[in-house]
């Protein structure tokens, strides 16, 4: 079955949706998303894990004249983040149907499109296709804000976002084109994927082509200190966008290091490796550190998740295949918790008369077993307690780095420990503790819990079997960092293959033993 | 059946346990809960003794027996798998935390009848058991790991069980979080064992290491002291101890179960478990023996001066790991493994009567308060001073034999270690004189108002209240319930406690040197490959060990007897005349004041700092601002051009076209 | 005839569609003086088409009428719903569109 179908099924439904009566549209686009997620399951069984290279493939010339191909697949670095994709799409659409919305066809109609879009650029092997997908999911998030949005920044805070993220969607474009150019010269332009990596650009262009990608990404993730965009958008957006926007989009970011970047700008991937480690590290502890100290519910959960992407990071910069399996298992991951407990905090704010400060909460769980039940569940998993697959990611990620550079492995570990106290803070303060003053507690209804409940038992499951994205994606991240890896550890055989400084040395300076007359 | 299927089945039932009570904890009714979760741990200890039978049908060379499950996270050469290891040791422990759990799970059933979370107490309680049966059998580090955390978060849930009262749950979350680093301890002194080894499987790892690491190996030592980060912050030992004190804010039975018996035990298996590693790291050895020594005589001489009843068992239990970790890390592992067994049955006993005591005044944990209960709690009584003697070592309860066999092993390793026997020593004296004076505080003298009530047959108190911080209680979330819940009236509390008191009487005699080895022939497959295994000790040292131990026990009550019994009032004046070090202890040598000033307030200072400061002007002002000002500027400078007017930009296409055909036309010629 | 002369023409025309275009303030002016314009185009497009000897130019030249009814059609409707409005008809008042 082709992947277009996967990838163009939301926004089919969403088009008969536009033309069907109001009151049939969300059920129309929710069938539509739901269709798409057992698409995206059929995927991950029918994939195999032994094949090398992309599975699924579909490949077409679009715009002949600059080289670029309609080329989608799927392999171990996108199979998972594409279910994850369907899944929360799903979710954050079902969640939605659980209230009435103004204009709701033109609503869902943009809902369907992002996840389409998303879709898209998870599955796209060409770098324009990529750029024009990753352009193309941010557009409905503009107006979803913008029009459906809450707070009275609304306007505000959408021209933030708008802004900042297109700045860095321009560096994107710029790099692309840039890449393309020099990769395939006048008469030869190419965009697609697997041909750019064979033929390697020079360091010189690599290494502005790495910085503007970098800036792109890390703006989308978001990374401190380009996060500036986060505390306001989060707060203008109705929650069910914010679930699908923080829990996947900010994954396209991270996908992209290890889909582009790494394969494609090896060389400057372990230039800039330390940069992005610390830019990673203060992510992590910036983010932590805010996170406990912010009472706004939507920013405790962005600021984590601003630590949980600088950990991804992290992995992906250790560049090496512990690293990079730990980071996309995270994705998946972060993506899960993040998502359920957007779900989480729209319920809370129901029970404390509509206020989404955590100083307003407290002493709900008396009242709400099973929230505070299936709330902790998704908090210990957030904090990344072993036995979750969120520690089996955290695992791998620091061992990476722990085997390349110890010293920022160690730091990183404060994060861990941070993490445990802002969840908890965030736990306690909602569910324990004395009654609130505006708390009306109540049971989880079984319409919530028909969103939110699927996500935790997807949560327990890949708690308890890691193994299934693990085992998937191995073949495909490491040949992601194969070529970096190289790079960083060269084959040790002196005399062959030094670093460049070496070869530029002056030519009459020979080694001592060389200079020696033979007898 | 093999020893792994039995293995598995121990794990299974507490799983099965924790599983059918939590999905069906609204249909079942009264005291149901409690039997399912009882019943799922007896069930678990006939599976362990079952894994012993057929352990013990082998050759002792074949007593090793590893089963794996799945591949639980095996890629890119990490090979984590679901595997466990069965061998005596893991066994041993099985036995005591399937036995002494049972036992707690049967005096909950009573001691929480009336609580409104019983369901939800049962559930934490068998998946604290079910996590703490796979940490002793975990077959490798991520398996061990993942036991590790689950016990800690169990420990949390259990803490802050009444989680309306503030104090419980800042207690949870400090022990939590102190439990985290202690995981953070674990793994990175994983990261560095796996860096040289390759393999996370235990059995390997214990092969490999004599030939990837040289004796003090740089990378072996950071690895074993970082994984002994992990043993002290779970057996709160110094500088990791402040949460347990603390931890007492849980329910009576998770203290006896958690927070005595079982888990904060787990550091000294952790090591004893390690020793391969540890005795090519003597530098990591002397590091956990020094820790051990010191801990257990700072909390002895703490539980001197604490008031609070629990809080003195907790010392006390801060203390006893204390010989534990100090008796493993110099290579007493049978002698530390007995000292844990013993010290489970006593130490659960004591917090059992203690829970009986507390529960009899209603909540209030205060020895001030207390007096006189002798005649109002015959039973609790009886079993409190069991449990003491055991504590206190007096021959021939359990706690004698323990507590010598290690300081016998540290004495006659010699040289600076006769320094760790002295100090032993003096701990065993301070620890008859503070058990002593809980025991004569609360149960000699004139009997207290609530003992007099309750001689008369008082049922409940009315108004609860948190003795932390003298706020009135919640009694939505149940605690302490009203009603009395003690030994006297309550079968199943009573039955749990001659058990354990029986324990506490003779376990001791199963490990006498000279007439019977029980323990270090059993735990041999695990230990013989050690180079401190079959060492014997001089048997001078031992007499003079052993009759010096029954002395100071004695001692130890006799002082504490002249002062809190015989003379009423010798305390004041002792506390008036060392005015200083009675304000060093009873505020426990400042440790809280002293983590609260370096780590917890300048983090909060940063916090506000980042809040306030830095992302309004840095992140909001000069990144956000700066860009969005750029984009700004630039599109005022192109909205100047539409200025609306129709005729001018019919004009500006004009005279672009014509520029261009122009161009075109120039070039052309 | 030489094909100049159509072409001398045919720029007097667009010159003066273009002056009016930009001369005058009334919309209906405007819009002759644009038809006057592509006519102007129509007319340069059929003499090339004639000097060829092919009728692509021709054809061109219907599709620019096409193209100019539609857009008389839009714009005099555009001018209509102006007058209905009451609003000036005058194209210097109308800038709502300035930035």
């Amino acid at each position: 079955m082709p992947l277009s179908i996967l990838i163009w099924c939301p926004l089919a439904f969403a088009v008969v949706g536009a033309f069907a009566s109001p009151r049939l549209t969300p059920r129309i686009v929710l069938g539509g998303s739901l269709i798409t997620l057992g698409l995206a399951v059929y995927y991950l069984f029918a994939f195999d894990p032994h094949a090398t290279g992309l599975q699924f493939l579909t490949d077409e010339t679009w715009i002949s004249v600059l080289g670029i191909h309609y080329k989608l697949g799927l392999d171990g670095l996108n199979l998972f983040l594409v279910a994850l994709a369907a899944l929360l799409s799903a979710a954050g659409i079902g969640a939605a149907n659980l209230r009435e919305w103004d204009r709701p066809r033109l609503f869902y109609f943009q809902f369907a499109l992002a996840e389409s879009a998303v879709l898209g650029a998870f599955c796209a092997q060409d770098l324009a296709l990529f750029v024009v997908f990753f352009d193309l999911m941010l557009i409905p998030f503009y107006f979803l804000i913008g029009a459906w949005g809450g707070g009275p920044d609304r306007v505000r805070a959408t021209m933030k976002l708008v802004i900042y993220t297109l700045v860095g969607s321009l560096f994107m474009l710029a790099a692309a084109i840039a890449t393309g150019v020099l990769a395939g010269g006048q008469d030869h332009i190419t965009f697609v994927l697997s041909e750019l990596q064979k033929v390697p650009l020079s360091r010189g262009s690599q290494e502005w082509i790495f910085l503007f990608f970098a800036a792109a990404f890390l703006v989308k993730m978001p990374a401190f200190p380009l996060h500036g965009w986060m505390p306001d958008g989060y707060r203008a957006m109705p929650l069910p966008v914010l679930a699908v926007f923080s829990a996947v989009l900010s994954k396209v970011g991270a996908y992209g290091f290890l889909r582009i970047v790494l394969p494609l700008y090896p060389d400057a991937a372990v230039h800039f490796q330390t940069l992005l480690l610390l830019i990673a590290l203060a992510s992590i502890l910036y983010g932590s550190i805010m996170a406990f100290t912010v009472t706004d519910a939507r920013l405790v959960v962005g600021y984590s998740s601003v630590a949980q992407l600088g950990f991804i990071t992290l992995g992906i910069f250790a560049l090496n295949p512990q690293g990079a399996q730990g980071a996309l298992l995270q994705m998946v991951n972060h993506g899960l918790v993040t998502a359920a407990l957007f779900f989480i905090i729209a319920l809370l704010a129901r029970r404390a008369g509509g206020s989404e400060d955590i100083r307003d909460m407290g002493g709900i769980a008396f009242r709400a077993p099973v929230l505070a039940a299936l709330f902790l569940i998704v908090a210990l998993a957030t904090l990344a307690m072993p036995g979750s697959a969120n520690f089996v990611g955290e695992f791998y990620i620091l061992l990476g780095v722990f085997n390349s550079k110890v010293a920022i492995a160690v730091i990183a570990f404060a994060g861990v420990v941070l993490a445990s106290v802002y969840v908890l803070r965030a736990f306690i303060r909602t569910m324990h503790g004395r009654v609130g003053p505006k708390v009306e507690s109540f049971d989880i209804s079984l319409r919530d819990g028909l969103v939110l409940v699927p996500l935790v038992l997807v949560i327990l499951a890949l708690a308890v079997y890691p193994q299934l994205p693990l085992g998937r994606s191995e073949t495909a991240t490491k040949s992601s960092v194969r070529t970096a890896q190289a790079v960083a550890n060269p084959p040790q055989r002196p005399g062959l293959v030094g670093p460049p400084t070496q070869q530029n040395a002056p030519q009459g300076t020979l080694p001592p033993q060389e200079q020696a007359p033979a007898p | 059946m093999s020893p792994t299927t039995w293995g598995w089945l121990v794990l299974v039932f507490p799983l099965l346990g924790l599983i059918v009570i939590s999905l069906s904890w609204r249909r079942l009714p009264g005291r149901t809960a409690g039997y399912i979760g009882t019943s799922a741990i007896w069930l678990a200890f006939a599976s362990a003794v079952g894994a012993l039978v057929s352990l013990q049908g082998r050759v002792p060379a074949d007593r090793q027996v590893t089963s794996t499950a799945f591949n639980y996270a095996n890629s890119v050469g990490v090979d984590i798998k679901l595997t466990i290891l069965i061998d005596p040791l893991a066994i041993w422990m099985m036995l005591i935390v399937t036995g002494v759990s049972g036992l707690i799970h049967l005096y909950s059933i009573s001691y929480l009848g009336s609580d409104r979370g019983y369901a939800r107490f049962f559930a934490y309680l068998n998946y604290f058991v079910f996590s703490m049966l796979l940490l002793v059998e975990a077959g490798n580090f991520a398996i061990l790991i993942v036991g590790w955390a689950g016990v800690g978060a169990a420990s949390y849930l259990l803490i802050s069980f009444w989680y309306r009262r503030g104090t419980a749950t800042e207690a949870g979350i400090k022990a939590f979080v102190i439990n985290v680093i202690g995981d953070v301890g674990l793994v990175l002194g994983t990261y560095f064992i796996f860096k040289h080894t390759g393999t996370l499987d235990f059995l390997k790892t214990f092969d490999k290491a004599p030939d990837v690491f040289s004796s003090n190996e740089g990378d072996l030592v950071a690895g074993c002291v970082l994984l002994l980060v992990g043993a002290f912050a779970k057996s709160a030992q110094i500088p990791l101890h402040t949460w347990l004190p603390d931890a007492m804010e849980g329910p009576t039975p998770v203290s006896a179960l958690i927070h005595a018996a079982t888990m904060v035990t787990a550091g000294v298996y952790l090591i004893a478990r390690m020793w391969p590693l540890f005795e090519l790291a003597p530098s990591a050895e002397d590091v956990g023996a020094i820790f051990g020594c010191a801990t257990l005589i700072m909390a002895a001489t703490i539980a001197l001066t604490q008031t609070d009843v629990k809080r003195v068992i907790a010392y006390s239990t801060m203390s006893q790991i204390g010989y534990m970790i100090m008796g493993v890390s110099v290579g007493a592992y049978s002698a530390g493994m007995f000292h844990l067994f013993t010290h489970a049955f006593f130490k659960a006993l004591l917090f059992m009567a203690a829970g009986s005591l507390i529960s009899a005044m209603a909540g209030e944990q205060s020895l001030d308060r207390m007096s006189g209960w002798r005649r109002a709690l015959p039973f609790t009584f009886l079993s409190f001073m069991t449990g003491g003697l055991a504590l206190s070592a007096v021959p021939p309860f359990s706690g004698f034999f323990s507590k010598d066999e290690i300081l016998l092993f540290v004495g006659n390793l010699g040289g600076w270690h006769w320094a760790l026997y002295v100090i032993g020593y003096i701990g065993a004296l301070l620890t008859a004189i503070y058990t002593f004076r809980m025991i004569f505080r609360a149960f000699f003298g004139q009997p207290c108002e609530e003992a007099k009530e309750l001689e008369q047959g008082h049922l409940a108190h009315a108004e609860p209240f948190n003795p932390q911080t003298g706020e009135k209680e919640d009694t939505d979330v149940g605690f302490p319930g009203p009603e009395h819940h003690i030994a006297e009236r309550e079968r199943p509390m009573r039955v749990a406690m001659y058990a354990l008191a029986v324990g506490c009487v003779v376990d001791g005699l199963i490990q006498i040197p000279h007439v019977d080895n029980v323990v270090s022939n059993f735990l041999q497959p695990s230990f013989e490959a050690s180079r401190y295994f079959g060492e014997t000790e001089p048997d001078g040292l031992l007499i003079f060990g052993l009759a010096l131990s029954s002395v100071l026990s004695i001692v130890g009550i006799a002082v504490a007897y002249r002062i809190w019994v015989q003379r009423p009032g010798t305390a004041a004046r002792i506390r008036e005349r060392f005015a200083l070090p009675y304000r060093v202890l009873v505020n426990k040598y400042y440790w809280d004041e002293a983590y609260d000033a370096v780590i917890v307030r300048p983090l909060a200072a940063a916090g506000q700092f980042a809040q306030q400061t830095f992302e309004r002007v840095v992140v909001d002002g000069l990144l956000v601002g700066g860009t969005t000002s750029v984009v700004r500027a630039g599109s005022a400078t192109v909205r100047g051009l539409q200025n609306g007017f129709l005729r001018y930009y019919a004009a500006l296409l004009l005279v672009g076209v014509a520029g261009v055909s122009l161009y075109f036309l120039l070039s052309s010629s | 005839m030489n094909v100049g002369w159509y072409l001398a023409v045919s720029a007097l025309i667009f010159s003066a569609g273009a002056a009016g275009v930009l001369v005058r303030r009334n919309p209906l002016v405007i819009l002759l003086c644009l038809e006057l314009m592509l006519n102007a185009g129509n007319l340069a497009l059929v003499a090339f088409s004639r000097m060829h000897g092919n009728a692509d130019g021709q054809v061109f030249a219907l599709i620019v009428m096409v193209v100019a009814a539609c857009e008389v059609t839009i714009g005099l409707g555009l001018i209509v719903a102006l007058y209905r409005r009451r609003l000036p008809i005058d194209v210097d008042e109308l800038r709502e569109l300035r930035g």
